[in-house]
């Protein structure tokens, strides 16, 4: 208890501290211009005085141990909430017998882990082809070894089209 | 009275201010109806194409110059995963596409398309040696010719030096916009951010599957709040009387808010691997069952950053034409601009991509 009250004094300190210097460095750009200057223009340049002081400020604020923390917890809990959230409706949909987003991740999951298979099995396949082909020309064969591609892993199947926009 | 005598007078400049403001306000009354409208308007792209290529989501753009291309190595846009291409083709006299296509490049895009939750398996592996490879097997095919050159941005940036550090034969030139490559350096807020200590990615992405769109965009406003909610609105009221100013706001902002998912698992990999650990610069960025060697680069090397970039700082891209194998190397950074005036911005069609067109030309077939 007395720790956390300690952490949380610390943080408003440091919190306080750096507002405060925000505050100061803002007057003293509200009041830094050129007397040569047009009124108009004396606003002008006080705002992007002041806009150049906050943006100062909260690029320190957002680099501080305060800040990241807080971001952390705010993280934390949406990520806690969506948990949360998919669990209740997995459950829901599992009581409804109707398949749940988990039960289509784990079947994209193993179609994917299926397709990874196949496709490491042609990669070799493709290779011992290519091997045998350069044997087969060293041999004095007539027929010669496909074009090389950019990679080993043969390509998916493609639809094409065109369309003019 | 004189002239100066006037212009020293406070009351005469306070009054013209004022009358000045009055009509600009007429000017914005006018506007403000029709803003909504217009906004629902703006287009996605502006140069002529067609889509020559799919594969599931993705989509090959062929631009369609006025006259035939003068050289014969075709060149690759590869966009990142986050947001909509259309920023390399926002608007006339603002388009990285046109200067290429004008200049005589047979020019494709790569438009990722937008991840489903079913895409959320997908890795870099994936699109990597998966979907790259295809494409440029594609144009390989299509063109006859041997080598295609390859411009990335932001993290298309890096996806295109792991490619062509993974199949060097297949890239003639190499040209980074804005790509992140050394993640050592704490000058973004987004490394500080990420370090393991303050970000658990792999709950965010078992949790939610896709990182999601609003997660990134509040990340990029937040690297500069006072620019992003204070000075932004208040630009754009002080300014809503200009046509020329409404228009480039409407559309730099749509493609600003047109926000997508990054599948998980390559985002899970991209924090992990690079922003965590930096092993893109160590030469231990596995993709697949290779590991990334960017000494394996050896083809000429253009890379271009912008000097004020709050997303990919300069000490993030520099690096890099030290990391590779190439002797022909260059670095073209564009002083006071911004991650998106790289790309949009009126210097950068002025000084930057004239002389990125005249690298490439006086090295493609």
């Amino acid at each position: 208890m007395d720790q956390n009250f300690e952490k949380t004094a610390e943080q408003a300190a440091a919190f306080q501290k750096m507002w405060s210097e925000t505050a100061s460095k803002i007057v003293q750009a509200a009041f830094t211009f050129s007397p040569n200057s047009a009124p108009p223009d004396i606003l002008r340049q006080i705002r992007s005085g002041i806009f150049a002081a906050l943006g100062q400020s909260w690029e320190e604020f957002m680099r501080s141990p305060q800040f990241i923390e807080s971001m952390k917890q705010w993280m934390d809990s949406a990520i806690t909430f969506r948990k949360l959230t998919n669990d209740f409706l997995a459950k829901a949909r599992s009581d409804l017998q109707a398949p749940s987003r988990q039960d289509i991740d784990t079947l994209m999951l193993t179609i994917r882990h299926m397709e990874k298979r196949v496709l490491d099995r042609l990669d070799d396949l493709a290779v011992e082809v290519r091997e045998l082909s350069s044997k087969a020309n060293r041999n004095g064969g007539t027929r010669t070894a496909g074009r090389t591609r950019a990679g080993n892993r043969p390509t998916r199947p493609t639809a094409t089209k065109t369309q003019r926009l | 009275m004189n002239e100066s005598s006037t212009l020293a007078n406070p009351w005469v400049q306070w009054q013209q201010a004022l009358l000045d403001e009055a009509s600009a306000n007429i000017g914005r009354m006018k506007n403000l109806p029709g803003l909504w409208q217009r906004a629902q308007q703006v287009r996605k792209g502006v140069s002529p194409a067609e889509i020559v290529y799919e594969e599931d989501r993705l989509k090959l753009r062929h631009y369609v110059g006025p006259a035939k291309p003068r050289h014969k190595t075709p060149l690759v846009f590869i966009y990142a995963l986050v947001n909509r291409p259309y920023i390399l083709d926002l608007k006339k006299g603002r388009s990285v596409v046109a200067n290429f296509v004008e200049r005589g490049f047979d020019t494709y895009l790569v438009d990722w398309g937008i991840p489903t939750t079913a895409d959320r398996h997908l890795t870099l592996e994936d699109y990597i040696n998966g979907y790259m490879v295809n494409v440029l097997d594609y144009l390989r095919e299509r063109t006859g010719v041997e080598q295609v050159n390859v411009l990335g941005y932001c993290m298309g940036g890096t996806m295109s030096a792991m490619f062509t550090a993974l199949h060097p034969k297949c890239v003639r030139n190499l040209i980074l916009l804005a790509a992140p490559i050394d993640f050592a350096a704490n000058d973004s807020l987004l490394n500080l951010w990420t370090r393991p200590e303050n970000f658990d990615v792999d709950r965010l992405v078992d949790a939610y599957g896709n990182c999601p769109p609003e997660f990134l965009q509040a990340s990029f406003l937040m690297l500069r709040p006072v620019g992003n909610f204070l000075e932004k609105p208040l630009a754009f009221y002080e300014h809503m009387h200009e046509e020329k100013f409404i228009e480039d706001f409407l559309t730099t902002e749509t493609w600003l808010q047109d926000n997508i998912p990054v599948p998980g698992e390559v985002y899970r990999q991209f924090v992990k691997y690079l922003y965590q650990q930096n092993l893109l610069t160590q030469n231990r960025m596995p993709v697949g069952k290779r590991l990334v060697n960017l000494r394996s680069i050896t083809c000429p090397v253009l890379n271009i950053m912008a000097g004020k970039d709050d997303l990919v700082p300069c000490s993030q891209s520099t690096p890099f034409n030290d990391l590779v194998g190439s002797r022909d190397r260059k670095t073209l950074c564009l002083e006071g601009s911004g991650h998106i005036g790289l790309a949009i911005g009126g210097r950068a069609q002025k000084d930057i991509w004239p002389q990125a067109c005249q690298w490439l030309a006086e090295r493609s077939a």
